[in-house]
């Protein structure tokens, strides 16, 4: 213990603090100053925690508060309010360089300390001082290109009010700051964990060593007797079906199916005392045989993950034409197995939830309210109603710290709830970064074997594919995974007869499910892989192959859909320059060991929830001439609510300041259904248009187009708007049917630099041409593609989640500004008929081509062969260049 | 080739349309709607025989629409306390109107989705 004095955003404090408490701490619990984040269990790898302490960046995770004595300490508080916020703040608004917003708080404290220092930074000194601050999602171009306008504003070359769109130029096509930007930006948001109580709870789980396992006793006894312990919580206290899927149990009964399931729960007075609570738990268990690959578990004999359902839980076939008579009579037929790895979609918000009690007078029960990150939250409400046996119950949606599909699944608060429930009091369960890796979904892993044909002239005769998909040991999202793999199958490509058979495999391995594409990603880098192949075998240039064998309108994708709209061809006439650019650009920089190669990948995205989707969104004319939209339309860092206002505003006439958003919780909101399937643009967005309309229908009965009018005339004054899709579902038989109405089309181009004698390979930069039809506010757009193609990247080149062995984003080879790249995003807009203003969504397309098109650059490169595993490790890439430095390139590819 | 026979709600196969006072109507596997503005009186009535109810009453009727009217107007299925508010009866008494309940009985009949949908 000792006593501190030093100052804190300008305010002398004096404090007595315990020698190893860290300044986040002291931050987060004892000053309330949440804007400084967790997300690396304090390993001081992700900077989210950054301040400034005397004139440099610090994380304060790694800083005690006795060594503090004398200091100046700067948080995010400090710097500005929304109000009146810090030029770097207002830069970062303006640059489109907040998404989720969880690292943002740290960026800018990086680059506060870096300006004042250095008020005009190149790229490389931007890398250098941001470099221990990671993001997942933006790829760190727009933080990188808004340190710069900080810095031209500090400078005093420009000021915000010269950056800010004009009004005049209207709401839609223009980049307009979020209307969340200055929050995040101020650390004024709240993520989940940053929620407290008075009286908390807090909660600690009990997991699972082992991967398969029988539960022969639980002892909680010398648990229940650690000080500060409330209670410990089993399955048998929970009163409804414990389950978050049908094969998901919130604490385990009888049986453990992967290493990390929870058996048991300690409520204490503190963490640290729940803590050490659950390491007084005394779990007897009995090991079961394990299945750790679909292969060893569909084996004759193997073990069964769960018991009332065979591991090889689901297949779905698709059949267009006769593949097999069509690849016998090809010209050229390619054959080859791909695979695909495990991937974290690694949000740097850790998994959290807060649960507590509301009394309502006119209730006869109390109504538990579940704070969480959940990005479907009527869904998500009634799976814990379910679960825990307990119906009048709210889910409010905090601030969400990135999800990539990990957040279509609830985690901690089953736990929570289930808690908060028994005890009666406020429950809080912050999970630790490798907890949350061991207790969310996975982006499946995939094996492909594939066979493509075509005739001598090089247009497409048929394909095959058997994919198998390791599904883990719970269901979760894996059936419509395999359902959306075949959804999208043929790519962007006519392909008269295709044949496919889609396999999930249960296993004690970590479980998939949702993950930006779900599903997608894996077989599109198989086919385009394989058209790859393809083009080289008949010696057709790449992109003049794609272009031969694009889907027509008036042609049929596998899945029999005869398509209206495919915008796929004019992508690649908008890339054939830059194609050209880069060939020559790499055929002069290829030296005897740096080798540079260039490769393309296309790909077509279906949007929606794929089969039936609805979604509903209210609007409201308030009295003082505003408009309230109420749906639950989650935010997870896509700009979702700059696509609501400015879309709201565009049609109504009423200023975007006046837009008021309605969002997060079930008592509040009409089921918008989730934020998945890059569909909310497409389906809240047509739900906003649809209730608009009738709003101004009534305005026009009413004979104006006030709130009071419509009072007058006896009119509501909210409207409510649904969107239904018109799809199906597939047929189970042939895998036929019309599962969305539109899509997002791109193509893409990588240029990398491989090491010949290390395997390294540096990706130089990414080109990506995106047709999403109408672009509402350009910069968002941009933003999405380029986080997704650096997610791209890693899935290509680096990510590999192992369960039990990755445990922080180091070991996970998070991206970071040493292997950010440059980016160059092309827009084309195309109207897509039923989007809404012409729109579809963008957020998950971009992770298509992505990996295809840099393994195909990496081929080039060194012309050896094709790697056919991701992700393309350096020893990947020396054994596909068979140990051989490769002959001197003389174009480029 | 046929697929393993499974229990995969989100499967064509799992949804059956029937023929409804001339119009054809989707329903999913627990023979909820799948379209809630497809819903008549009709549609409620046929549902309810195969319920076991030959006649709805008058107070079965008024929750029907009542919970009928909070999901149009709110975009979402009402809480029990909603309804208890709307119809003036208690819990109980509104679990004894329907069988299955509010949950599997009374949203049924109203043209609800599925509690389980997403």
């Amino acid at each position: 213990m000792k006593q501190v004095n030093f100052t804190l955003n300008g305010s002398p404090q004096t404090c007595v603090a315990e020698d190893d408490l860290v300044l986040l701490d002291f931050l987060r619990k004892n000053q309330d100053l949440t804007g400084a984040k967790q997300s690396c269990d304090r390993k001081g790898q992700c900077g989210a925690c950054t301040v400034v302490v005397n004139k440099k960046a610090v994380r304060s995770c790694l800083t005690r508060v006795v060594s503090l004595h004398g200091a100046d300490v700067i948080t995010i508080e400090g710097l500005g309010t929304p109000d009146n916020p810090h030029l770097i703040q207002e830069a970062f608004a303006l640059s489109g360089a907040i998404q989720c917003g969880y690292c943002t708080p740290g960026m800018i404290m990086a680059s506060k300390a870096l300006l004042d220092r250095n008020p005009d930074p190149d790229t490389d000194a931007i890398k250098k001082a941001l470099a221990r601050n990671l993001c997942r999602c933006t790829g760190y171009k727009k933080i990188i290109d808004a340190v710069k306008l900080a810095g031209s504003f500090i400078r005093g070359e420009a000021r915000p009010i010269e950056v800010r769109p004009d009004p005049e130029e209207g709401t839609i096509g223009v980049s307009l700051p979020r209307p969340t930007a200055l929050l995040l930006a101020t650390g004024k948001a709240l993520f989940t964990a940053d929620r407290n109580m008075d009286g908390v709870l807090e909660l600690a789980a009990v997991r699972s060593p082992f991967s398969h396992a029988l539960i022969k006793s639980i002892d909680t006894s010398q648990a229940e007797k650690v000080p500060g312990v409330v209670c410990v919580l089993t399955a048998k206290n929970i009163r409804g079906t414990n389950r978050l899927k049908e094969d998901q149990p919130i604490l385990c009964e009888h049986k453990v199916h992967v290493m990390g399931d929870a058996v048991a729960a300690v409520i204490a007075d503190t963490k640290e005392n729940a803590l050490q609570g659950a390491q007084a738990v005394s779990v007897e268990y009995a090991r079961l045989p394990e299945v750790h690959s679909p292969a060893e578990a569909v084996a004759a004999g193997s073990c069964q993950v769960h018991e009332s359902t065979a591991n090889l839980c689901y297949s779905h076939p698709q059949i267009k034409g006769d593949a097999q008579a069509a690849l016998s009579q090809s010209d050229v037929v390619v054959e080859a197995r791909f695979s695909t790895q495990q991937i974290h979609q690694s949000p740097l918000e850790p998994e959290a939830s807060l649960a507590y009690f509301e009394e309502h007078p006119e209730d006869d029960e109390p109504q538990l309210v579940v704070v969480g990150r959940s990005i479907n939250i009527h869904y998500h409400l009634k799976i814990l109603q379910d679960a825990l046996g307990w119906e009048n119950m709210r889910y409010e949606q905090a601030f969400i710290g990135g999800q990539f599909g990990i957040k279509m699944d609830i985690t901690a608060e089953g736990l929570a709830a289930a808690a908060a429930l028994h005890v009666r009091r406020p429950v809080r369960y912050v999970c630790s970064l490798t907890e949350s890796m061991w207790i969310t979904t996975k982006r499946h892993p995939f094996d492909m074997k594939v066979q493509l044909g075509a005739d001598r002239s090089g247009k497409l005769t048929g394909y095959s594919i058997d994919f198998v998909v390791d599904n883990g040991a719970y269901v979760s999202a894996g059936k419509s995974i395999v359902n959306r793999a075949l959804y999208m199958l043929s790519g962007s490509y006519h392909i008269p007869h295709v044949r496919a058979m889609g396999t999930l495999v249960y296993t004690n391995n970590a479980w998939g499910g949702a993950a930006r594409g779900a599903g997608p990603p894996q077989v599109n880098f198989a086919l385009e892989s394989a058209m790859e192949l393809l083009a080289a075998r008949l010696e057709i240039d790449p992109l003049e192959f794609r272009l031969m064998n694009t889907v027509k309108p008036g042609q049929s994708i596998s899945t029999g859909e005869v398509v209206e709209e495919w915008p796929y061809p004019g992508c690649l006439e908008a890339l054939r320059e830059h194609y050209e650019r880069a060939r020559r650009d790499c055929a002069a920089a290829s030296t005897g060991r740096f080798k540079r190669g260039v490769g393309l990948a296309g790909g077509s995205f279906g949007i929606g929830r794929g089969g039936p989707d609805r979604s509903q969104v209210a609007v409201e004319l308030m009295p003082d001439g505003g408009l309230t939209v109420y749906g639950s339309i989650a935010d997870p860092g896509e700009g979702n609510d700059a696509m609501l206002t400015q879309i709201a505003s565009h049609l109504t006439g009423i200023p975007q300041q006046k837009i008021h958003l309605v969002t997060r919780d079930t008592d509040s909101t009409p089921d918008s259904s989730s934020a998945s399937g890059s569909r909310v643009t497409y389906m809240s967005g047509g739900a906003l248009v649809n209730a608009i309309e009738a709003l101004k229908k009534a305005m026009e009965e009413a004979g104006g187009p006030e709130h009071k009018h419509l009072v007058a005339a006896g009119k509501p004054t909210r409207y409510l708007g649904t969107r239904v899709a018109q799809t199906t579902l597939l047929d189970p038989e042939t895998g036929r049917g019309v599962p969305f109405e539109s899509r997002v089309h791109g193509v893409q181009m990588a240029e990398v630099e491989v090491d010949t004698e290390t395997g390294e390979v540096r990706l130089l930069k990414m080109t990506a041409v995106v047709d999403p039809g109408t672009v509402i506010n350009p910069r968002i757009v941009e933003g999405q593609i380029e986080g997704g193609l650096d997610m791209g990247a890693g899935m290509a080149l680096r990510e590999h989640y192992v369960h039990g062995e990755t445990n922080d984003w180091i070991g996970y080879k998070f991206p970071t500004m040493k292997t950010a790249f440059d980016m160059n995003v092309i827009l084309l807009q195309t109207p897509r008929k039923r989007g809404p203003l012409g729109a579809v969504g963008v957020g998950e397309f971009v992770l298509l081509p992505t990996a295809a098109a840099i393994i195909t650059a990496i081929q080039n490169a060194t012309r050896g062969e094709r790697i056919c595993d991701l992700p393309a490790t350096p020893q990947r890439v020396l054994d596909a260049m068979g140990g051989e430095t490769p002959a001197v390139d003389t174009d480029g590819n | 080739m046929t697929p393993m026979a499974i229990d995969d709600s989100i499967r064509a196969n799992d949804r059956t349309t029937r023929t409804i006072d001339g119009k054809e109507v989707l329903f999913d596997e627990e023979g909820f709607l799948v379209e809630p503005e497809h819903w008549t009186e009709t549609i409620a009535e046929t549902i309810a025989l195969e319920m076991g109810i030959p006649e709805l009453t008058p107070l079965q009727w008024q929750t029907i629409h009542c919970l009928r009217g909070f999901y149009l107007a709110n975009g979402r299925a009402p809480l029990n306390r909603d309804i208890k508010r709307e119809t003036g009866l208690s819990l109980l008494e509104l679990e004894r109107l329907f069988p299955g309940g509010i949950r599997h009985g009374a949203r049924r009949l109203a043209g609800l989705p599925n509690p389980k949908g997403c």
